[in-house]
């Protein structure tokens, strides 16, 4: 237990180290990029005038309420100040909304959208691998190419032919929208059925990727361990298949819940194609505007939010990890 | 037992769920839907969320209700005048009959129709129309910084009449009496009461004030906020429009809802039109002809054929002039390389035919439109209206100016310098990318070394709205936009792309950015404000157009329309369409700029 409490703090060390740099990062690179966001306001207010002084004014006065005519070191001060009372500010790019508005209206079609897809993903690409490896033969044959082609499909091909197919040829599916296009947001049936129908393209978009890429990485660890020498002296020792494969599957799983931790920690980041092809809402094309027009506040909320997830997600597998391998935990607390 | 146990839960579960259902149905279906046979649908206006509904700001993203401009958006907040690009004219909207100038110039009238209300139901005042100017004013909102070197004062003489007061030069003239003219059509009339609502909110701060989203928003128009989220807005009738009175429209408006799905980019709005989801599309379509010709989809445009709509604004290549391009200084290579683009390259593969070529509408500082075109000599300049692709003649026009590669490396030199240029445009705005490629490779063409570079638009703007020093390195030739249609055009097209005044301004949204200057052309675009007669304006609009080819500070290199207008007739028909009979014509703009509102009385329902 001492052994398990050393590595347990030695990972929270760790974690606290890895979150103040990336912190300190999140505010520090969006502000190093070229050009001025606040320029972009003042764009929109000043086109047609020709008084020069009244622009310079305008700009200022935005300067002032962004911040950015302060020293970076005062500006993150204030943004430090900000964050622990859970304020990030107003958005440049979508003033006078807030960055929590603009986050909060996206952020659960992102997470509805990709954390069941990855879940699903992941079970079926894990399940299909490891039958692969265990069945061979034809279905290995047959799965294994289809999954290295699914794999290597650009996740904007994957959702253009299905967007071709299902919605613009056979119309069984919604072209566009989170919703219908023809509906407004209320709690009947008819509406959840709209989510429903309009969820299926961008979901099975993103799944039928994920599908192909963990089938491939699970059949090749669970070939890894099926020939491993432990499972050798498992059968010389008559122990049932089906207990064989247990240990196997457990073992070659490993790597594949990092990955997993991975894809749920960044999933905030936001599925950009699928948003982008389905005009699907959500926070992927909220992040990139942001980032092309600079919108400070709004690139560093939305990074540490990631940032957090995935630190969290990590902390909380290594934690994991250390439970249910006691190798792990003697390898890390010598 | 535990299998028992599991499918009595289950049962329960599902029996839930259908009570649940059958209760919450009849309480929210009415509202779920809207009806198709009311509703019209766009595309390619709004862009991202609405942010708010503030008609003082210019930061509410909201394309469908706010747009103050030259034909300005009146569904839901309304201008004294309408303005129809089609045939110049302004009508009456706010405005009972035409404005009227004092003799001097100085001071313009209009009364306010005795019919006009509110969407609160109180009456439309001039003491609203005088408000509401003043509130600019005091607030410094873009309108009241844009007009207040022309506009002195809006006054309410009496309830109904308003007068708008010009400021004066030293001669004791109007500084701009176009300018002043020009906003009775391009700026909203607010209610002085909700002005003061939004004041007391505010607290006096300017920065309140405008940042405030106004979702209390009293509005004059035919139409009002419904629903809005980051996936649509919807505007619903007002059925109280007091436009239905006899002295303006006699009826309401046919489409009960106006509705706009977000769409994330063209090709999602393009998919959404050819499925019917879109009735009235304000996006580049890409080879918009294929949708009735190749697909039999019952699509149009405003003409039948290419160009397909009205050119009103010309994208323009700027030449950097400031003094840090090596070379751009000297006439001839400015004019070898605008002859030398292959424009109709351009037009067929940046605009997929979707603007007139510079053999059907020669080039000068007019749009396409026959009251701009009206207003120069053509036969005067028709010996400099470069149609391009001249290869041969710019090669010519470079050898005689002693322009010539001498060292053999295929690049042209002036005193042992080589003529090499970056030509550059937004990243991603794929016309305009399109179009620059087309720039570059004339360059090949004629010996002069022209790259291309395509940096992110808020880098992109940042750099070339900075007027008072040289562009940086990158800048040699780049592209911006020019103005279209409008009350104040072609002098405020002119005065944009050629004028001096925006030299040395440290933040210039106006114009002229290559940073060209000639006192003559000042002259001559100061002249035009105070001018009336057509002959001597004529005069003045053949000069600049003579000085313009041949100085060639910028060149056009496409025709692009006001607003795209492209319709499907799966459920609404009787949209405006060149020839349609209309009396004033209905402009292609979406049923909601300037006079083309006028459009949403005449559509019919093609299965009533």
């Amino acid at each position: 237990m001492k052994k398990y409490r050393n590595y347990f703090v030695n990972k929270l060390g760790w974690f606290l180290v890895t979150l103040v740099a990336a912190f300190v990062l999140n505010f520090i690179l969006p502000r190093l990029m070229p050009g001025d966001p606040v320029a972009a306001i003042v764009a929109r207010l000043a086109q047609g005038q020709s008084n020069a002084t009244g622009v310079q004014a305008v700009y200022e006065q935005y300067t002032e309420l962004f911040g950015t005519n302060k020293p970076m070191w005062e500006q993150f001060i204030i943004y430090v100040r900000n964050v622990f009372r859970g304020d990030f500010g107003y958005s440049i790019s979508q003033y006078p909304r807030t960055v929590a508005d603009v986050i909060s209206s996206s952020l659960w079609w992102t997470v509805a959208l990709q954390f069941p897809a990855i879940i699903v993903g992941w079970i079926l690409g894990n399940t299909l691998g490891a039958l692969a490896a265990y069945l061979k033969g034809n279905f290995d044959r047959i799965l294994l190419p289809i999954s290295i082609f699914l794999s290597n499909v650009p996740a904007f091909g994957m959702a253009v032919v299905l967007l071709v197919i299902f919605a613009v040829n056979m119309d069984i599916f919604p072209t566009s929208g989170g919703y219908g296009h023809d509906m407004i947001p209320n709690p009947s049936l008819e509406f959840v059925w709209s989510v429903i129908v309009h969820y299926q393209l961008p979901f099975w978009s993103i799944v039928i990727i994920t599908i192909g890429g963990q089938a491939i990485g699970m059949r090749s660890m669970a070939i890894y361990e099926l020939n491993a020498d432990y499972v050798k002296y498992a059968r010389f020792l008559g122990i049932k298949d089906r207990k064989i494969i247990g240990y196997v599957f457990r073992n070659a799983m490993l790597p594949q819940i990092t990955g997993l931790a991975l894809s749920i920690g960044t999933m905030i980041s936001g599925a950009l194609v699928a948003e982008i092809i389905f005009s699907y809402p959500g926070l992927g094309t909220t992040i990139l505007s942001a980032v092309l027009g600079g919108d400070y506040p709004l690139i560093s909320a939305t990074t540490l939010i990631i940032t957090i997830m995935v630190l969290v997600a990590f902390f909380a597998l290594e934690i994991f990890y250390g439970l249910i391998d006691p190798r792990i935990r003697a390898a890390q607390s010598d | 037992m535990k299998s028992n146990f599991w499918n009595r839960l289950r049962t329960i579960a599902i029996f839930s769920v259908l009570v649940l259902a059958l209760a919450l149905a009849p309480t929210f279906a009415q509202d779920t839907t809207l009806p198709r046979n009311e509703t019209v649908y766009f595309n390619g206006q709004q862009w991202g969320a609405v942010v708010g509904w503030n008609p003082y700001s210019s930061n509410n993203n909201n394309a469908m209700a706010i747009n103050q401009q030259d034909n300005a958006r009146v569904l839901m907040f309304e201008t004294p005048y309408l303005y129809n690009m089609l045939d110049g004219q302004v009508y009456g909207l706010l405005a009972d009959g035409p404005y009227s100038w004092n003799e001097a110039r100085t001071e313009l009238t209009f009364s306010i129709k005795a019919a006009a209300t509110w969407s609160d139901g109180t009456a439309v005042t001039a003491e609203d129309v005088a408000y509401t100017w003043a509130t600019h004013v005091q607030y410094s909102t873009p309108t009241g910084a844009a007009n207040t070197p022309y506009i002195a004062d809006i006054i309410a003489v009496d309830a109904q009449t308003v007068t708008i007061q010009a400021v004066l030069n030293d001669e004791g003239a109007a500084v701009n009496p176009l300018i002043v003219q020009a906003y009775v059509s391009s700026n909203y009339v607010l209610q002085k009461a909700w002005t003061e609502t939004l004041e007391a909110r505010a607290g006096g701060d300017s920065t309140a004030f405008l940042a405030d989203t106004a979702e209390d928003v009293v509005y004059s128009g035919p139409y009002g906020p419904y629903f809005w989220d980051d996936s649509k807005v919807i505007l619903v009738r007002n059925d109280s429009y007091w436009g239905q009175d006899a002295s303006m429209w006699g009826s309401l408006p046919v489409p009960r809802y106006l509705a706009h799905n977000i769409f994330q980019d063209n090709a999602a709005g393009t998919t959404a039109l050819r499925a019917g989801e879109v009735d009235v599309s304000q996006q580049f379509n890409s080879n918009v002809q294929d949708l009735w010709l190749e697909d039999g989809l019952p699509i149009s445009t405003y003409l039948p054929e290419a160009p397909y709509g009205i050119g009103a604004s010309l994208p323009t290549a700027f030449f950097n002039l400031t003094g840090s391009s090596y070379g751009l200084d000297n006439v001839a290579v400015r004019q070898a390389i605008s002859m030398a683009v292959d424009y109709d390259a351009i037009i067929a593969n940046a605009m997929t035919n979707q603007s007139a070529t510079f053999d059907q509408v020669p080039r000068s500082l007019m749009n396409p439109t026959p009251g701009e075109q009206a207003l120069y000599d053509q036969s005067a300049v028709s010996d400099l209206q470069f149609a391009g692709n001249d290869v041969a003649g710019a090669n010519a026009l470079l050898d005689e100016a002693g322009i010539v590669d001498t060292d053999g490396d295929g690049i042209r030199e002036i005193d042992g310098q080589n003529l090499s240029y970056v030509a550059t445009c937004p990243n991603g705005w794929s016309d305009w990318q399109a179009a620059i490629e087309v720039v570059a490779a004339a360059g090949a063409d004629i010996g002069i070394e022209i790259t291309t570079n395509y940096p992110e638009w808020s880098v992109y703007q940042t750099v070339v709205t900075v007027s008072d020093a040289p562009l940086p390195e990158g800048y040699d030739i780049f592209m911006m936009w020019s103005d279209g249609a409008g009350p104040t055009q072609p002098w405020s097209r002119i005065r944009h792309l050629l004028s001096s005044e925006f030299v040395g301004m440290s933040s210039n949204w106006n114009g002229n950015w290559g940073g060209y200057v000639n006192p003559e052309v000042d002259a001559l675009i100061n002249q035009i404000p105070q001018e009336t007669d057509p002959a001597a304006l004529n005069a003045i609009y053949t000069e600049l157009v003579r000085i313009y080819l041949t100085d060639v500070p910028s060149f056009t290199l496409m025709y692009r329309p006001q607003n795209f207008h492209t319709v499907n007739e799966s459920v609404w028909t009787n949209f405006p369409y060149d020839g349609d009979g209309t009396e004033p014509p209905v402009p292609p703009l979406n049923l909601m700029d300037g006079w083309s509102v006028a459009g949403l009385y005449n559509l019919e329902l093609v299965n009533p």
